[in-house]
């Protein structure tokens, strides 16, 4: 049941909504299809993101991806625990790292999921933050590449939304936004956080400036 | 069956003339590019070529909402006015504390396009220039946000008056069809539509095929005075045969089509000027060849409203 609203949640009532009332442009994502395990890495400034990335996955998959969110934010009360991971499929998780209750701590349950099969939208600036700027992003996604260096990153880089439905405010304003996919990379066994950092930072850059 | 789609216009020839005519010349240009590709295949058709099969579905797009309902063309016709109001609100600059005084010229819409439906023509020709005029200045007031309010509030109405108030005129041209002439309210929209497009062509095409002297080369280097007057002159004479779409004489169409080949070029030139302001070269992307959906209806925001007022007075 969860599958079929997911399916057809996002992949046409979300998807019409977000191009025809937004006025998101979407950018073709069925290479996704192709790998097996994927994290999706994005920049971040509205609750319009994740509902663009979910539906732009292609939906035969869509049960299969897991966006990771903010314990503290969207899992206040255990209804809103339900429901987000009921309908957006959500893996909450705590926003510091835990090292007495390793069960607990957000970098492994980040590597337990993908053992579980599932694949990941990481938003690395951690929080919306102002419109349209980015944040210093922060390392939990180059900790989680490297202890499973064979799953591929995927960057994607948002405009817009900051705009559409900013932090402040929860009203949607249409603003015309678009999303652009970077293709999937994979991460050497060899690269520090730093320079995984460093890289994702790039692929940001050069999705910024493409047209 | 009937309720939902009126076919009276297929027993309609005026109409059909015009349906035949449209569908000929994409025949025709999409012939002759691809005919003119295969004779000189070094000659660069990608952007005409594109450009062309946009127009098929422009074409087929406006003439279903057009024809098959009119409710659903005053419906389809507000659609357009909020892409286009979309479009030009987000290339502009504003505030962050804007966003709710945005949210209601949204809402301005919907509005503006019940009283074009429910034919109150008093409250529609005041509704956006007088009543939001005053509204939107509030909200933003409230707001309590002094910089930059000036920048703000000129930007909103000027949007505003363009991509609604302009098209919406569009929209009353089918609130005017007489009860004994069902169909003349889509004949008139037919026409207004058809000329001002073939015009912005013909303007193209004279320029292209003559085009020596700029006539605003700081705003539009691809404006010529000899692109200018060839599009006048093919557009009147263009107009004139199309006069039994209209309640009006051939003599009193021409006139019209004369004006209305000015604004379309008028209103051509104030968007290029907007984009180059902003440093852009399209509106947006959304249609392939032809850029965001206000690089196509600039000139229709314009013509609407000279094309209706010229009419309403000679002929209602």
């Amino acid at each position: 049941m969860q599958r079929l609203i997911l399916r057809y949640g996002y992949g046409y009532a979300m998807r019409t909504f977000l191009r025809m009332f937004v006025g998101v442009r979407f950018d073709n994502a069925r290479f996704l299809l192709d790998e097996k395990q994927f994290i999706i890495v994005a920049n971040h400034n509205s609750h319009l993101d994740t509902m663009t990335i979910m539906s732009s996955i292609p939906r035969r998959i869509l049960h299969k991806v897991k966006p990771v969110a903010a314990a503290d934010h969207f899992g206040k009360t255990s209804w809103s625990t339900k429901l987000s991971n009921y309908f957006v499929n959500t893996l909450l998780i705590q926003r510091k790292r835990d090292k007495d209750n390793p069960q607990n701590d957000p970098v492994n349950r980040m590597v337990k999921a993908l053992d579980d099969g599932y694949s990941l939208i990481l938003f690395p600036e951690g929080t919306r933050g102002e419109p349209e700027i980015q944040q210093q992003l922060k390392p939990g996604v180059a900790f989680v590449l490297s202890q499973r260096p064979h799953i591929k990153y995927v960057p994607a880089f948002m405009k817009g939304m900051g705009k559409a439905m900013p932090k402040s405010d929860s009203l949607i304003v249409p603003f015309s936004s678009s999303i652009l996919f970077g293709r999937p990379k994979s991460i050497s066994p060899s690269q520090d956080v730093a320079s995984i950092m460093q890289q994702i930072e790039e692929d940001f850059r050069l999705l910024r400036e493409r047209k | 069956m009937d309720k939902y789609f009126h076919f009276d216009f297929l027993s309609d020839g005026e109409l059909m003339a015009v349906v035949y005519v449209i569908f000929g010349i994409l025949i025709f240009a999409s012939t002759l590019f691809f005919v003119v590709g295969k004779v000189r295949p070094k000659a660069n058709l990608v952007e005409l070529k594109s450009r062309t099969r946009s127009w098929w579905i422009m074409a087929s797009l406006v003439l279903t909402a057009v024809l098959i309902n009119t409710t659903l063309c005053y419906i389809a016709l507000a659609f357009l006015s909020f892409m286009a109001f979309r479009e030009l609100y987000s290339v502009l600059d504003f505030r962050e504390a804007d966003r709710r005084a945005v949210f209601w010229g949204y809402l301005a819409i919907p509005v503006q396009y019940y009283l074009a439906y429910i034919k109150w023509y008093g409250a529609f020709i005041i509704f956006i220039p007088v009543v939001m005029f005053l509204v939107l200045p509030l909200r933003m007031v409230l707001k309590g946000e002094t910089k930059g309010i000036i920048k703000s509030m000129s930007s909103l109405q000027w949007i505003l008056m363009l991509t609604v108030f302009g098209l919406s005129h569009m929209a009353y041209l089918l609130s005017l069809s007489p009860v004994e002439e069902p169909l003349l309210g889509k004949k008139m929209l037919l026409f207004l539509v058809f000329l001002t497009e073939i015009n912005d062509v013909m303007q193209f095409t004279w320029g292209k095929l003559l085009g020596k002297h700029k006539i605003v080369p700081k705003v539009s280097p691809n404006k010529t005075w000899e692109g200018f007057i060839g599009g006048i002159v093919s557009t009147t004479i263009i107009g004139y045969f199309l006069a039994f779409l209209t309640p009006l004489t051939s003599m009193q169409v021409a006139f019209v089509s004369f004006f209305l080949a000015c604004s379309g070029f008028i209103g051509d030139i104030v968007m290029s000027s907007v984009k180059r302001d902003i440093g852009i070269k399209d509106m947006g992307s959304s249609i392939p060849g032809h850029g965001g959906i206000l690089d196509r209806i600039d000139s229709l925001a314009y013509t609407a409203p000279v094309f209706f007022h010229l009419v309403y007075y000679m002929a209602f």
